[in-house]
């Protein structure tokens, strides 16, 4: 048997955004506040009757209460009328998958407005599409809960001043928005892969809920692009390898340490799937790159065997194409492996550590596994130290941690 | 084996409000709850009850709408158990679940019929 409780948080995710999204939708965002202590009500009512035991329709049930605490908050409003009730019982009983799909789409392309920020989008996704609460959100991003209710609150007050849903059945307004959904998507499936934690639970749901929105919205014929095939492929070639990253004791592996036997096959498959498909137009984007990187590492049989020269060129593109910190770390690395560590030295010591790097703890990771491989112990342990101090868990720590204990520091 | 009833009272977070990841949590603990005590043959069987209602009162057989109680004193569900003594009974309550969401749980013998 499924395990009960995994299929209640699913089922509890799944009716949030399933119903904020169409209630969103018929009412207008400006009524968000309403569709979410709506949706919270019928969520809370349902804990407290299940705790004794399952409904026999689970999702029925929450729809149903759902309506009634709808109607309840609308008469209180004096705006309940038949009409409004009627409505809601056709739209409620006939919310078909497409259409739940649909609305969701909606709440997603109007989530990430151009007046809002990057971090904005992603923290109105989680919590609209997702259903994860402020505390959680802020426990991800590492943030305080007032950061996030500010967000919100800023979110909310534009959706409000908007007035209704963007329509994602305009094809402008696809093409306008679709860059910052997808870059919203990138940042969440990041920061569940960057912060992984085995404390944090919700880091995994990251992954998750990032792939499963990109496949929302490839499902649709009218949004799908090669692109964001391309995004879903790194998703999944990167979620492969998610729960090998790191060991038992929940400190972080390198690529050299982590177990291939246990990479989940499936979503490799799965990965190379939306890569052959995200070759169908003419257009190369960070995305295409990223994800061919991820599936040259998923691919290969061992670190030794891995295509590093391929690496290393899809490497020089995206340095071109999406130029970033990030990425020439990433690109010293593999000339290293390709060419030799002293290139790859000389690849990092041409980046500038007075800026945005110096904050970024695998700027001075990498660095110091270079030095450990040029036979510079002393180097190394001053680096590895760098990188332990701007740590951003306790799984960071530790891997610095035992670097620097192999050191003798 | 003496039979003993758990009157729950309080059922919502309030003040604070949880997220739906952290109400599906909530509904594991109390199954889990269950099983263990299903487990260690204390025989559990809960009737939860819905937040509104009716009560009936006196000789006119007056009928008011409620129970109008505070939120963390109305009653929330209940359930029967066995156990060999009220102390046992008390010891199995503190393991109820809703006790973290603040609420309590009443311990009471069920009356015999033999003596």
């Amino acid at each position: 048997m499924t395990d009960p409780s995994a299929a209640i948080e699913d089922l509890f995710r799944r009716e949030w955004a399933s119903l904020i999204a169409m209630l969103a939708r018929r009412f207008g965002p400006s009524h968000l506040d309403l569709a979410e202590d709506v949706v919270q009500e019928a969520l809370e009512r349902a804990m407290s009757a299940w705790r004794l035991g399952l409904p026999t329709h689970p999702k029925a049930w929450i729809v149903q209460t759902a309506k009634r605490c709808a109607i309840d908050r609308l008469r209180h409003l004096q705006r309940a009328d038949r009409l409004t009730e009627a409505a809601l019982d056709v739209a409620l009983a006939n919310l078909s998958p497409e259409e739940d799909a649909s609305n969701q789409l909606a709440m997603m392309f109007s989530l990430c407005d151009e007046d809002l920020g990057g971090e904005t989008h992603v923290t109105l996704i989680l919590r609209f599409l997702c259903g994860f609460g402020p505390r959680e959100i802020a426990h991800a991003f590492i943030v305080d809960t007032a950061t996030i209710d500010r967000r919100l609150h800023r979110g909310k007050e534009r959706l409000r001043a908007l007035g209704t849903l963007a329509d994602v059945s305009d094809s402008a307004v696809i093409a306008r928005r679709l860059p910052s959904v997808l870059c919203a998507l990138y940042l969440m499936f990041n920061e569940g892969y960057q912060g992984s934690d085995h404390e944090q639970p919700i880091h995994p749901a990251l992954c998750r809920y990032a792939l499963h929105l990109a496949e929302l919205l490839l499902d649709d014929a009218a949004i799908s692009r090669p692109e964001i095939h391309a995004l879903a492929a790194l998703f999944c070639l990167h979620a492969a390898r998610l729960s090998t990253r790191l060991d038992d004791h929940g400190v972080f592996l390198r690529l050299a340490e982590q177990d291939r036997t246990r990479w989940d096959q499936q979503l490799i498959s799965r990965g190379v799937l939306h890569l052959s498909q995200s070759a169908a137009g003419d257009q190369m984007t960070r995305w295409h790159l990223e994800a061919a990187i991820a599936a040259e590492h998923a691919l290969a049989p061992s670190l030794a065997e891995t295509n590093w020269s391929r690496i290393v060129a899809l490497y020089e593109e995206l340095r071109r194409e999406s130029p970033s910190p990030v990425v020439e770390i990433g690109y010293a690395m593999a000339v290293a492996e390709l060419r030799g560590v002293a290139a790859g030295r000389a690849a990092l010591d041409q980046l500038d550590p007075s800026r945005q790097l110096a904050r970024y703890p695998f700027f001075w990771a990498a660095r110091a596994e270079l030095e450990v491989r040029a036979g510079n112990p002393a180097a190394a342990r001053e680096l590895y130290t760098q990188a332990r101090a701007l740590a951003r868990n306790s799984a960071e720590r530790d891997a610095y941690d035992r670097q620097l204990e192999l050191l003798g520091a | 084996m003496p039979r003993f009833v758990f009157v729950f009272r309080g059922d919502s977070a309030d003040p604070v409000t949880l997220s739906p990841a952290e109400m599906a949590a909530h509904v594991r603990a109390w199954y889990t709850w269950a099983d263990r005590l299903r487990a260690a043959g204390h025989d559990p069987n809960g009737i939860p009850l819905e937040r509104g209602g009716r009560t009936v009162r006196g000789a006119g057989r007056l009928v008011t709408d409620g129970p109008y109680a505070e939120a963390k004193d109305l009653v929330s569900g209940n359930m029967s158990i066995t156990a060999a003594s009220l102390d046992e009974a008390v010891e199995l309550a503190k393991g109820c679940p809703g006790l973290d969401l603040g609420g309590s749980v009443e311990v009471r013998h069920v009356a015999e019929h033999d003596v």
